[in-house]
């Protein structure tokens, strides 16, 4: 790992693997940065790095999925408050629900923007388990990380256990010492920009009161599937 | 009999031959491959096209050690080189941005037809699936998904060529060298698995990205789901470079193969659109976006 160059803007880069050249020209850098973490102490190093953030967080999911203490459905809602625990301390939903809503953002009340923001949380979360909980041994490779100030992005590839990769970027903000995560870009699919789109033209055709309404719906349609054990 | 059924016959009954453990086994062992492990594979990976890697694949981690080292090298060059263009951008929420989308005037037609392959889904696609898996177990289905890929790769390598990536179009020949040979007619990735060259996924109406060609508009296709003008097009070119349309030109039994192809890529696949359908409060919209969003990348790499 390299620690690039860190300009004006503090554009901190950091890159994996480069040429030996480079190698060579920052090892200097490097070695004093080790350093200068190493006395400042953990703490301090662990907020500097989104991709450790995520890192932290996959393992702790993976964890729990694969904790047998926590297997089967005796346990299911158990594990899936832990899995929830994990998941909020890492997402923005504030930040997500925002950017999800682009232009309406600004129209809406302060109480429904709160309520929005729950809801579109109740069914993200819902979504997001499911597949969390479909978990099989897939690994996760942390590839790359690019820093600008308070944003960032870190890129990481799923790899299942038929070979195939799965290319997934997470694009952060950081919000104190944390860096939360407000948007997944799944093989080039933002999480974010496919509900913009989707809210935008439901939006188009009625009214916002109808669009919580059609939320609700779809999380209480998926309560029933989740108790039917079925789905469509 | 007609050349396509022999051909067929043919097929079936390699795929039974080989498969036969697959069946008595239980699929107890499902990685046991056709490949004798005597052969030493090691020395095909010389096969390798392009630029050699180096041998220190550093700073990447993997939260279990299990991934090949052979695999986070290329994954490691492959990021150094795409990461750069990503933006970091829109930093701040910018409510009045417009991200881009595709064209729609068709919606009304396009819905019509996605609700048509819904229910084709749901209601033929999906039980006829079910039911082949039932009875064939999945290693013998994951082999024909790879035959057919297999049998594809003209597609890929042409595609490759004209959007001039000679490095993956070498790539994707020994592919297809090893794999029919080694990989007894396709029915092993051994490439992907001892080589570690996975298949590169070019087609027509990426080329025509390419080369600057917009989608134009988004197009939902009965039968063949989500598309646009230009990736239809390009469908359309594809089409003379499928073997699978010379080796089977009877429209009745092409259709066949075609539809077996369905149902077999379906029975490793059941869930996912239910899944992505759980997700979506507008389940149409998200498609149609997920589709030019998944595009607009492909065509970028």
């Amino acid at each position: 790992m390299y620690l690039g160059r860190w300009s004006d803007d503090t554009w901190v880069k950091v890159r994996i693997r480069k040429g030996e050249r480079a190698m060579k020209r920052t090892f200097l850098l490097a070695s004093l940065l080790i350093l200068y973490f190493t006395v400042l102490g953990y703490g301090i190093s662990m907020a500097g790095a989104p991709m450790d953030q995520i890192r932290e967080t996959t393992d702790k999911i993976i964890a729990i999925v694969t904790d047998p203490a926590l297997k089967g459905e005796q346990y299911k809602e158990q594990r899936r408050r832990l899995i929830r625990q994990v998941v909020d301390e890492r997402f923005d939903w504030y930040e997500m629900a925002k950017r999800c809503l682009g232009r309406h953002w600004r129209k809406r009340t302060e109480e429904e923007r709160a309520e929005f923001i729950n809801l579109f949380e109740e069914l993200l979360e819902r979504t997001y388990l499911d597949r969390v909980e479909g978990y099989s041994g897939e690994k996760v490779l942390y590839l790359a990380e690019k820093v600008r100030g308070r944003h960032a992005l870190v890129k990481v590839k799923i790899l299942t256990k038929e070979g195939t990769e799965i290319p997934v970027i997470y694009r952060l903000k950081k919000n104190g010492e944390r860096w939360m995560v407000y948007d997944i870009v799944i093989e080039g699919v933002s999480l974010v920009n496919n509900y913009r789109k989707q809210f935008s033209s439901i939006l188009s055709r009625s009214s916002f009161q109808e669009l919580l309404e059609k939320i609700r719906q779809k999380i209480k349609d998926k309560e029933r599937q989740n108790e039917g054990g079925k789905g469509e | 009999m007609s050349k396509a059924s022999l051909l067929w016959l043919l097929f079936t009954s390699l795929l039974l031959l080989v498969s036969a453990p697959a069946f008595s086994e239980e699929n107890n062992n499902p990685d046991a491959g056709l490949v004798p492990s005597s052969l030493d594979l090691e020395q095909l990976t010389e096969l390798r096209c392009g630029v050699k890697k180096s041998p220190e694949g550093i700073g990447i981690t993997s939260s279990e050690n299990g991934a090949s080292g052979l695999g986070l090298q290329r994954l490691a060059r492959k990021e150094e080189d795409e990461f750069e263009d990503i933006p970091l951008e829109p930093l701040e929420f910018d409510e009045e941005e417009e991200i881009p989308g595709i064209y729609d005037p068709l919606e009304p037609l396009n819905r019509f037809f996605f609700h048509f392959n819904d229910k084709l889904y749901f209601w033929v696609l999906k039980p006829v699936s079910q039911g082949y898996g039932k009875v064939v177990p999945k290693p013998v289905r994951t082999r024909v998904k790879n035959f057919f890929i297999n049998l594809a790769s003209p597609i890929r390598i042409v595609n490759c060529l004209l959007q001039g990536k000679f490095e993956s179009a070498c790539n994707e020949l020994v592919r297809t060298i090893v794999n029919t040979t080694v990989g007894a007619l396709g029915l092993e990735d051994v490439a992907r698995e001892k080589l570690d060259i996975p298949p590169q996924h070019e087609d027509l109406g990426q080329t025509l990205g390419k080369l600057g060609l917009g989608p134009g508009i988004f197009i939902n296709w009965p039968f063949f789901g989500p598309s646009s003008l230009r990736d239809s097009v390009g469908m359309l070119g594809d089409y003379f470079l499928d073997p699978i349309n010379y080796l089977v030109p009877s429209t009745k039994e092409n259709l066949a193969v075609k539809g077996y192809r369905t149902v077999n890529k379906t029975s490793l696949t059941i869930g996912e659109y239910e899944k992505f359908k759980k997700a979506a409060l507008d389940p149409y919209v998200s498609m149609r976006d997920a589709y030019y969003q998944y595009r607009r990348e492909q065509i970028k790499k």
